[in-house]
């Protein structure tokens, strides 16, 4: 479900929904034309695990939590991968992203996205795109899919489902002692 | 048993909506023996179908059909397509709703008298005020189980209770408890008490929370006199040559287009759809839309000052843990305008589950600060400030000029803009949520800015003079004796408490005239 994240990015006011404003947003930004490298393929299945890898990446950078390993980005990312599958502008909008991400870094630091190892360098490399639509698409996709995680939560001290415990009545709604009795 | 009429009936009350209004209308009429048809555009679940999941919820019961927005407000640039967060199932939006049950205050009821003329506000005083809605009230509180009225005792502090009021009392407030909550604190009605799950706003799974859904409205079907059709969508309100109405054109569950005629409509589809409603029947007798000789339906929008404030210790404070909103700072509910505006407001609990916390605290931010918030999350406290903000006549609910539904009824434009007393009230309110937190503790404070609206207020307001308002004392339109308002959209203005208690009052009150009426046989 991608319905609780009430504040999507958006790249101008209004709905920003159809495949074809997302590719005509990709391919002005950062000044450059871009080849359309899968131009030739549509509906071809899936992206490649290179370009998976680097959306992992790119989504870490996003959301930076040390506290989690890869395996919960990478679930947050799957979604994505499923629709690429299945749907060849969003295949193409992800792939010409990637291809982006991997021209600056090359530019930057001679290495794809996922070789450069400096945070720093990786972030001023996102500020080059953060306005296109491929950062909204992954950005309005992976937020949800990483913190929907029912699996990420303890890992914030969330508990989630409370009910079937019988609530917090019992179960320290009630337990702290630092703040001074009012 | 629930009732079963038949759509050429043209003795029932026809009420659109079955929420706070329009559900609790039913049950009042149907006490009093008055049939009624409820038309519910959203499903009917039941209890059982309350899940403890933020997403899941919202997927199941948001009103998430096409609104647009405009305006400068907030709203608009981070959730141009969802102005509001209202419901869209059989007891509407009191099944998502805090619980806050607030009386309004007795200058809230004149503003214009007690405010003067501000520029750029559009104030008019109430027709009726606080004494008249007393005993009104009285009664709400009785039917709803209000904690901390009628010796109903208040529900008992949660860990982010206390530090709300271990801040308040340090920076000298002294008006802080656990709230009026229309939550039972102990069995009451039928309904189990507070078990505090944290989960208020997904629908309360122990069913100690008042909602419509699972009070008013089946005590309403077992009289026999109302029958709740889910999935029915009101497109139109008809009227005869005199200019009365006589029935609804609505779309029912199997998508069939119906006319359930009436003997009187009462609107209660909250304040973006009750008046989207009436503009889309205009006629050549009301060209403007109906009941809107006045201009002003759809108009004077109100939706709350509001603003969350969030604070991050080092220490535990498991915001979701506990009855969500039953904690209330209440000192700057006061009218004192050396603080700079008109108008006060209340600082309330807001906990969030992590998955909505995380995904809307920085609206589109990214990278290492944002994230740190969110890895301080069992450590943080929110606290919402919601405050009564000023009518406009600019702020308005319009039809959209192309875009229709899938019914092809013209979606609503929902237009806002900040009135420089809204914002001068915003920066004292977080000012001193910020002083609050800090006078305790608190490492740094994040500023929410307004959430998709859930107080939506004043677009059919009621008014003493038919030129200045849509709707009377009584919520009955001035311009049609047999149409009546019976959400939040006939609020004259919005005062600064949370508007349920008070839709609730206003509606045991119309109930009350209407049967009058009808008696009389005026209507």
């Amino acid at each position: 479900m991608k319905l609780l994240n009430w504040t999507r990015r958006f790249s101008r006011r209004g709905f920003l929904t159809g495949s074809a404003a997302a590719i005509a947003a990709v391919a002005t930004t950062g000044g450059t034309v871009l080849a359309d490298a899968h131009a030739e393929m549509p509906g071809t299945a899936g992206l490649g695990a290179e370009e998976v890898r680097t959306l992992i990446k790119f989504t870490r950078d996003l959301f930076p939590h040390d506290r989690l390993d890869d395996s919960f980005y990478a679930r947050a990312v799957a979604p994505l991968q499923q629709e690429a599958a299945e749907d060849a502008s969003t295949r193409r909008l992800l792939s010409n992203g990637v291809d982006q991400l991997n021209r600056f870094a090359m530019a930057s630091s001679g290495k794809p996205y996922v070789d450069v190892s400096g945070e720093t360098a990786r972030i001023a490399i996102i500020k080059k795109i953060e306005t296109g639509a491929f950062f909204n698409k992954v950005y309005n996709d992976t937020i949800v899919g990483l913190y929907n995680q029912s699996e990420v939560w303890p890992k914030f001290g969330y508990e989630g489902p409370s009910s079937a415990k019988g609530g917090y009545l019992h179960r320290g709604f009630s337990d702290i002692d630092w703040p001074e009795k009012a | 048993m629930p009732a079963k009429f038949d759509l050429n009936d043209s003795s029932v009350v026809v009420i659109i909506g079955s929420g706070a209004g329009g559900g609790t209308l039913a049950n009042e009429l149907a006490q009093k023996g008055i049939s009624s048809v409820v038309l519910e555009a959203g499903k009917r679940i039941e209890i059982a179908d309350f899940k403890n999941d933020e997403d899941a919820m919202f997927a199941l019961f948001t009103w998430l059909d096409p609104r647009t927005t405009s305006g400068s407000w907030y709203v608009a640039k981070t959730s141009p397509d969802l102005p509001a967060w209202t419901c869209k199932l059989v007891g509407g939006t009191t099944v998502h709703w805090g619980a806050c049950a607030l009386r309004m205050k007795e200058y809230e009821f004149k503003p214009r008298t007690r405010y003067g003329a501000i520029s750029a506000a559009n104030l008019l005083d109430w027709p009726i005020d606080l004494h008249e809605m007393d005993p009104y009230y009285d009664r709400a509180e009785l039917k709803m189980g209000v904690t901390g009225t009628h010796g109903i005792p208040r529900l008992p502090v949660s860990d982010h209770g206390k530090v709300l009021f271990a801040g308040a009392k340090k920076i000298g407030y002294t008006k802080f408890e656990t709230t009026n909550m229309a939550i039972n604190s102990v069995p009451r009605d039928g309904r189990a008490s507070c078990q505090q799950t944290g989960f208020c706003i997904q629908g309360c799974t122990f069913g100690a929370k008042w909602s419509t859904l699972y009070t008013e409205i089946p005590r309403a079907e077992a009289t026999a006199k109302a029958e709740v059709r889910s999935e029915s969508q009101a497109l139109r309100i008809e009227h005869d040559a005199s200019g009365k109405v006589t029935g609804v054109i609505y779309v029912d569950s199997k998508g069939v287009m119906q006319r359930q005629k009436a003997r009187i409509v009462a609107v209660a589809a909250n304040s973006i759809e009750s008046p989207r409603l009436l503009l889309n029947s205009s006629s050549s007798r009301f060209p403007q839309g109906l009941a809107n000789s006045s201009g002003q339906v759809g108009k004077n929008y109100m939706r709350h000052m509001t603003s969350t404030v969030f604070a991050i210790f080092d220490k535990p404070v498991h915001m979701y843990r506990g009855t969500a909103q039953s904690g209330i700072v209440m000192d700057e509910a006061r009218l004192d305008t050396r603080r700079g505006f008109v108008g006060g407001y209340q600082m309330e609990l807001l906990p969030q589950g992590l998955p909505s916390f995380a995904q809307n605290i920085v609206p589109g931010a990214w990278g290492r600060d944002r994230a740190s918030i969110i890895d301080s999350y069992s450590n943080i406290a929110g606290v919402w400030l919601i405050g009564e903000d000023l009518p406009r006549e600019t702020n308005r609910i319009t039809l959209h000029p192309s875009r229709k539904d899938k019914f092809g009824m013209p979606i609503p434009n929902v237009h806002s803009d900040d009135h420089p007393n809204d914002l001068a009230m915003q920066k004292h309110a977080i000012g001193q949520a910020d002083a609050l937190y800090k006078s305790i503790g608190a490492k740094r404070t994040v500023h929410r800015l307004p959430f998709p609206s859930t107080h939506n207020m004043g677009t059919n307001r009621m008014s003493e003079k038919p030129r200045d308002g849509v709707v009377n004392r009584y919520g009955q339109a001035h311009d049609v004796p047999n149409l009546f308002v019976s959400d939040g959209s006939q609020f004259t203005s919005s005062s600064g408490e949370n508007p349920t208690l008070t839709i609730v009052a206003l509606t045991i009150r119309q109930a009350e005239f209407i049967a009058d009426q009808m008696s009389k046989r005026a209507i």
